[in-house]
């Protein structure tokens, strides 16, 4: 029998995060839909597992900011599907876990929204009015045997390499070429929640390859309308196509000619990124 | 010469780097291995161990780090009063030059 998800938890035993990842977790593994992976053997033995992550989804409940069992996956290079951080959820939710386990009100809240936001599918979201240009020009440079692309028109960057395209009144944002060669192979994309509203250089999810974490610098402020669910199965797609197919969010922009003053053109960020790349090994 | 700056302001006119509260901070020194812009310093002697030895290389708006400090011991700048002080500073240059 295949399972359809494999879920892998933090193995904190020893604090009250860790202890919530492994209540969840066995509440998702009452499914027959569920396989629960031990973080500690899939460490040991990644062929015992081999059959179940084939089959399935995999969720990863991270317990801390110490994201083990994310790092364990990204280490493993086995792409994630859907993560959640308990401490995170807790923190919204204003509760203090502390470190000592219990089993009171509080934890049991975190429990169930932690539950709630793994069984949540995806919130709906309107059909995109962004107007794809056809194709878009690259200028290139070179830096060793690193190759850099950067579109010659229509996109603006800001100095933490995010870029942000308009059309119309709606506008994409997405990460520069640079970041995703930086990365290597990006296995997961965290996005931001639809309706949120965010201010210039405020955090606007995540992406995340074997090697780090890199956070989405918000290139201009607005409304959070959509994300793009093609990363969802495919996170490769911001590795293979940065400024088109590999798009992160797509937003609802508050005052762009405002923020364009902390914005560079296409021709800025060509000299900027040159200027950066030669500074900092690749 | 290399001067570093951000959208044009000195980058040590930006206050801009992680506060560390020690009385959270495990020495788990997972920000050091993160960072790679030598922000933090390690001094096996001292008490802490850990320190922002150089706050100006790191990359205005980054919080990272913040995010691998299982213990969350780190926190930064308020970003919207940092992007304002960036405008006014550009906007103060820009009239000095155009008084010129």
């Amino acid at each position: 029998m295949s399972k359809s998800i494999c879920v892998l938890p933090c193995n904190g035993l020893d604090k009250c995060a860790g202890d919530l990842s492994r209540r969840v977790a066995l509440q998702l593994a009452q499914s027959e839909e569920v396989a629960l992976i031990c973080p500690v053997l899939l460490n040991q033995n990644r062929s015992r597992y081999e059959k179940d992550l084939e089959a399935g989804d995999l969720t990863v409940i991270d317990g801390c900011n110490t994201r083990c069992a994310s790092k364990l996956a990204g280490d493993l290079e086995i792409a994630i599907k859907e993560k959640v951080n308990v401490s995170e959820v807790a923190k919204a939710l204003n509760i203090k876990l502390g470190v000592e386990i219990r089993e009171d009100e509080q934890t049991q809240t975190v429990v169930s929204a932690v539950l709630e936001k793994i069984n949540s599918s995806a919130a709906d979201q309107a059909a995109s009015e962004f107007i794809e240009p056809e194709s878009i020009d690259y200028n290139t440079f070179s830096h060793g045997k690193f190759i850099f692309k950067v579109p010659k028109a229509n996109y603006y960057f800001n100095e933490n390499d995010c870029w942000v395209t308009v059309s119309g009144n709606i506008a994409r944002v997405g990460v520069s070429d640079y970041v995703q060669q930086n990365l290597s192979d990006i296995l997961y994309v965290d996005p931001p929640e639809i309706g949120q509203e965010f201010e210039q250089f405020d955090d606007l999810g995540s992406i995340e390859s074997g090697k780090a974490v890199f956070e989405i610098i918000a290139p201009a402020s607005g409304t959070v309308v959509a994300v793009n669910t093609g990363l969802n199965d495919a996170p490769e797609l911001v590795n293979e196509s940065p400024y088109e197919k590999g798009w992160l969010v797509e937003v609802q922009l508050t005052d762009f000619a405002e923020d364009q003053d902390l914005l560079h053109d296409c021709p800025a960020y060509f000299e900027f990124l040159q200027r950066k790349v030669a500074e900092i090994d690749v | 010469m290399s001067e570093s700056t951000f959208m044009g302001v000195e980058r040590d006119r930006i206050d801009w780097s992680p506060r560390i509260d020690f009385t959270k901070c495990n020495d788990c020194m997972e920000c050091v291995k993160f960072c790679p812009h030598q922000v933090f310093e390690v001094d096996e002697n001292a008490k802490p161990k850990l320190k922002v030895k150089n706050p100006n290389n790191c990359v205005v708006f980054c919080r990272a780090c913040s995010k691998t400090c299982g213990p969350d011991a780190i926190t930064f700048p308020d970003k919207a009063k940092t992007t304002k002080m960036i405008k006014a500073i550009r906007k103060a240059e820009k009239e000095a030059s155009t008084n010129e």
